[in-house]
């Protein structure tokens, strides 16, 4: 259990303590903290255990705000879930039920079908940060952060001071189940009421307690987070239910499983100073020039001593976690002068565009659809990377607008129906980016097309889904909080690629449509004079009006066909006798109060 | 007055109530025709259509000979079966019915407006009126007439009646069959009111050598109020403004069958110069009607730019605007002022960019225009053509 921190940093609020639950900081004050400069954060950790840094610094973990709290754990449990199916090679089929409990504190249940976790791991999976499998391999996986859902388990006990229920079987007939809490000062699990038994299960149920949360529906929600999610993992079954007790399930589009993407090294260009820190203080290796040459791909020896020229001033001789944070800054730095053999392009993974397309049809029952894959490029010189890109148009494409009916979308041509919004789903390595979407390259390149061309006039009100996964072996956040894509110009431009190959598309569709209604139209205005003409027509020549109404109403559905380019020939002349009949009535001083204006 | 001449019969165009039935029926001829072949393309399962001859710059040309602005050989096509023309073509042949059988068959004439609310109504089975404003019956109407190459007086619509007279003549107006006998001599401060249908008009006595038409009341009312016509032995009429149809066919007739010289007073402005224009040879919008509405002979009296000068009202003047100056620009590129005198006027005008009214004259005293400024120039004969 965390004790009370003490008054060593005055300007940061102590955690509270579990008695203090009430009086908890409000979120704001998280939200507001003033960023913390290099030399701040590093002293910081060179103080605390990495539990204690980060249970002072949960903003950089996306743990600010109510709505985005809640969020941010249901993607960490969420984001192991799926790497951990697809270990296990099975479908993920995943459940995330969201309950208020009586003194305003949410309970949050995830579980999962994937590998499990040996009953000796537990403690390091759930209850140290840090300690996750995937960190050494971060090779195009969903979570990069390795402090992931232990965390949770830790905002859990700073919130409610609280424990997290643990259940995990590894498929072999036994089930494990525990009370987990971590000791913050030492950054080590604390278990109580462990329990074995026999049993089929097979993954993990997480059972958590929050205060600082809360649930709704918006645009940041588990809800929007967890559809965004099935989206991106056609594979996956994602079962939510809500604190009303309503049950939504996305359901599977496919039973492909990914390929498990290579584990590759990470690359030097694609490395942020705290990316570099989390791995020399979880690395195994003697030296920081041993953990250099052996940690990351294209790292020769002679790049070492190419980088212990540059900064003289670090000793690579001392063990990596020695490494402190000033210093990284260096080398980083250091990286992006140095000249590196590109990365592998096989570790690129992306969705693929039959599986979009199958998830997107799924989803959203689109009356038109286009999905692209680009061809890898590369950015930074060398890092490279890949598009996916998709619009998804009618159906229940977009968002529905608050002035529209609630409930499912009715049947009938969007184009027609109105009541709904665009959207655009962000993602990158499948993983969806729900925050700080003016940051990011998606949302430049959307911004930057020029949709009327595609017939998509007043874009942003077009029953519309635009969805872009950025694959790559490092995705260039713009922060540390990883919910934007830095907008670098060779990303916007594929990305601008990708969108207007599916917006060509779905834009002969709209006018196909559009042709449609209009032809409609047009024949109903026929339809509509036909009474009108055929009176008259008897009236000068004294045919039947019956009869000639009869002709006309034939005529009117025939012609409704005939081409817009036939029609437009005349039309140049027949403005101008508009143009003069107008002119003769003003001219011929018909209007009494047209006098000479002076 | 005893020595007004009666008019020999030989020369009279007016029309009798005989002639006038007869032009009915040949009207309602053609617009039986023009039913039956539209019949006749929806039985053949064609597109219905009406020809209309295209006015405006593109299609009219200007007849040195005849000295009018006449129509050429440009014809637009109005369909029924076009999201674009078919409210139109409704309208056309509602007006085309309203014509034939309330107003030809029966002899009575109505006006634009009578027109309007006779046919609009809404359409059974929908939120559409036929016609929503006026204005779109008044094109249809204008569709119509072009079409059948005929004229709205024909087609018995009398257009809103403007323009007054006054002076030494004594006409004979028919309304049916009633025959009123009207001296033009007689009619008090307001004069007599141009009918919009001046067709069946007669002229009776004459003792004039001239007439005067200005464009403005006021010139008018000042001239007869100083009863300069009884004076000068003439005809005055105003045409308020533009002028309407019915005025400037009555100047074409008294210019026609009365050989009366017709002199044109009007603002020293472009704007001023085009209503002369238009008197005088027609319009581009109205040039399917300058053969009979066209008043070649006339010619112009004043005011000129040069007036301004001779008659020293420089102090008088006002700035020409920004749309004076365009219209010049513009009348200066017409062929119909094309004569040395004019393009000279617009020129003086587009350099000393300065306009003046005819009220300028009043700034030397009221009756300047009565007593100097008229019997001057006609003495003079100092007239632009």
């Amino acid at each position: 259990m965390a004790k009370e921190t003490k008054e060593k940093e005055p300007e940061t609020k102590p955690a509270p303590a579990k008695a203090e639950v009430k009086a908890a900081p409000k979120e704001t004050v998280a939200e507001k903290a003033p960023l913390k400069s290099s030399a701040e954060l590093e002293k910081e950790f060179r103080e605390y255990s990495v539990a204690e840094f980060f249970k002072r610094n949960r903003q950089m973990l996306g743990y600010t705000g109510k709505v985005r709290s809640l969020t941010t754990i249901v993607h960490e449990a969420v984001t192991n879930s799926l790497d951990s199916a697809e270990d296990a090679k099975v479908p993920p089929e995943i459940l995330v039920e969201i309950s208020e409990l009586p003194n305003g504190h949410y309970k949050v249940v995830c579980e999962d079908n994937g590998t499990g976790v040996p009953k000796s791991k537990i403690g390091q999976a759930f209850g140290q940060l840090l300690a996750g499998t995937k960190f050494h391999q971060l090779v195009q996986k969903r979570g990069q952060q390795g402090i992931g859902v232990s965390y949770a388990v830790l905002f859990s006990q700073i919130t409610t001071g609280r424990t997290t229920r643990v259940k995990t079987g590894i498929g072999d007939g036994r089930v494990s189940e525990c009370d987990m809490s971590i000791d913050v000062k030492k950054n080590t699990a604390l278990m109580a009421n462990e329990r074995e038994y026999d049993g089929k299960f097979r993954g993990v149920r997480l059972e958590f307690e929050f205060a600082e949360v809360t649930y709704n529906r918006s645009e940041y929600s588990v809800y929007e987070y967890l559809r965004r999610t099935a989206i991106a993992n056609p594979h996956a079954q994602v079962t939510l239910i809500e604190p009303d007790k309503n049950v939504t399930v996305f359901p599977r589009a496919t039973k492909d499983i990914p390929e498990k993407p290579e584990a590759i090294l990470p690359h030097p260009l694609g490395l942020t100073t705290s990316d570099l820190i989390d791995m020399a203080h979880t690395s195994k290796s003697r030296k920081i020039a041993s953990f250099f040459s052996g940690e990351f791909s294209r790292f020769s020896s002679d790049r070492v001593k190419e980088l212990q020229a540059m900064v003289p001033e670090v000793n690579l001789d001392r063990a990596p976690s020695a490494l402190t944070w000033p210093e990284a800054e260096l080398v980083t730095k250091a990286f992006q002068k140095m000249k590196w053999i590109a990365p592998d392009m096989g570790a690129l993974r992306p969705i693929g565009e039959k599986q979009i397309e199958k998830s997107l049809k799924n989803m959203l029952q689109p009356e038109e659809m286009r999905v692209v894959e680009r061809k890898p490029k590369v950015f930074r010189g060398g890092i490279p990377f890949l598009v996916e890109a998709g619009i998804a148009y009618g159906g229940n494409s977009g968002v529905q607008t608050e002035g529209a009916a609630a409930g499912e979308g009715g049947k009938g041509s969007a184009a027609i129906q109105g009541g709904r919004k665009a959207e655009i789903l962000r993602f990158a390595n499948r993983t969806p980016l729900l925050f700080d979407a003016g940051n990011c390259a998606i949302t430049e390149a959307v911004k930057t097309i020029d949709w009327n061309r595609y017939d998509l006039k007043d874009f942003e009100n077009q029953p519309l889904t635009i969805f872009v996964n950025f694959v790559s072996v490092y995705v260039p956040y713009t922060g540390a909080g990883k919910l934007a894509i830095s907008a670098e110009d060779e990303i916007v431009d594929e990305i601008r690629m990708a969108l207007m190959e599916c917006a060509r598309n779905v834009s002969s569709y709209i006018n196909t449509l559009r042709k449609a209604k209009e032809q409609e139209q047009r024949r109903s205005i026929f339809i509509r004079y036909v009474d009108e003409v055929s009176g008259a027509l008897h009236d000068l020549t004294g045919k039947p009006k019956a009869y000639i109404t009869e002709k006309l109403k034939v005529l009117a559905k025939e012609k409704t066909a005939l081409l817009d380019s036939k029609e437009t020939v005349m039309e140049e002349a027949l403005e101008e006798v508009e143009a003069a009949a107008e002119e003769e009535i003003e001219e011929a001083g018909e209007n009494p109060n047209h006098t000479k204006k002076k | 007055m005893a020595e007004k001449k009666e008019k020999e019969s030989s020369a009279r165009k007016s029309e009798t109530a005989a002639e006038g039935l007869a032009r009915n029926k040949e009207i309602i001829r053609r617009i039986v025709e023009m039913g039956n072949r539209l019949v006749g393309e929806i039985e053949a399962k064609g597109n219905p259509h009406i020809d209309i001859p295209v006015r405006g710059a593109a299609n009219v040309q200007f007849d040195e000979k005849t000295k009018k602005i006449m129509l050429g050989e440009k014809v637009a096509k109005r369909f029924l079966f076009n999201v674009a023309h078919a409210r139109r073509f409704m309208q056309t042949m509602l007006v085309a019915s309203y014509v034939k059988k309330d107003l030809l068959e029966n002899d009575l004439t109505a006006t634009l407006r009578d027109l309007y609310y006779a046919k609009k109504h809404t359409i059974a089975g929908s939120q559409e009126d036929t016609i929503d404003e006026q204005k779109e019956s008044d094109l249809a109407i204008v569709d119509f007439e072009v079409a059948l190459d005929t004229f709205r007086e024909r087609l018995h619509l009398r257009a809103e009646p403007k323009g007054r007279m006054a002076g030494e003549l004594v006409i004979e107006d028919r309304v049916r069959d009633r025959v009123d006998r009207i001296d033009l001599a007689r009619m008090g401060s307001g004069g007599w009111a141009v009918p919009s249908i001046v067709e069946q008009i007669e002229f009776k006595e004459i003792d004039a050598e001239y007439v005067i038409v200005a464009e403005k009341n006021a010139i008018f009312d000042r001239l007869n109020e100083d009863r300069y016509w009884q004076k000068n032995k003439c005809i005055l009429m105003t045409t308020a403004g533009q002028a309407a149809r019915g005025a400037r066919r009555l100047l074409q007739r008294m210019s026609d069958e009365l050989k009366l010289p017709i002199y044109c007073l009007t603002d020293a402005d472009p704007y001023g110069w085009y209503i002369y224009s238009t008197m005088k040879y027609g319009s581009m919008a109205l040039a399917h009607e300058s053969d009979r509405l066209g008043c070649p002979a006339m010619k112009f009296l004043g005011m000129s730019i040069s007036d301004i000068e001779r008659y020293d009202l420089r102090n008088v003047t006002i700035k020409a605007k920004e749309v004076d100056i365009k219209r010049a620009l513009e009348m200066r590129g017409y062929d119909w002022f094309k004569a040395k005198g004019w393009q000279e006027e617009i020129n003086k005008f587009l350099d000393k960019k300065i306009k003046a009214e005819i009220q300028a004259l009043s700034s030397k005293n009221l009756q300047y225009i009565s007593n100097t400024y008229l019997p001057d120039k006609i003495k003079a004969q100092d007239f632009l053509p």
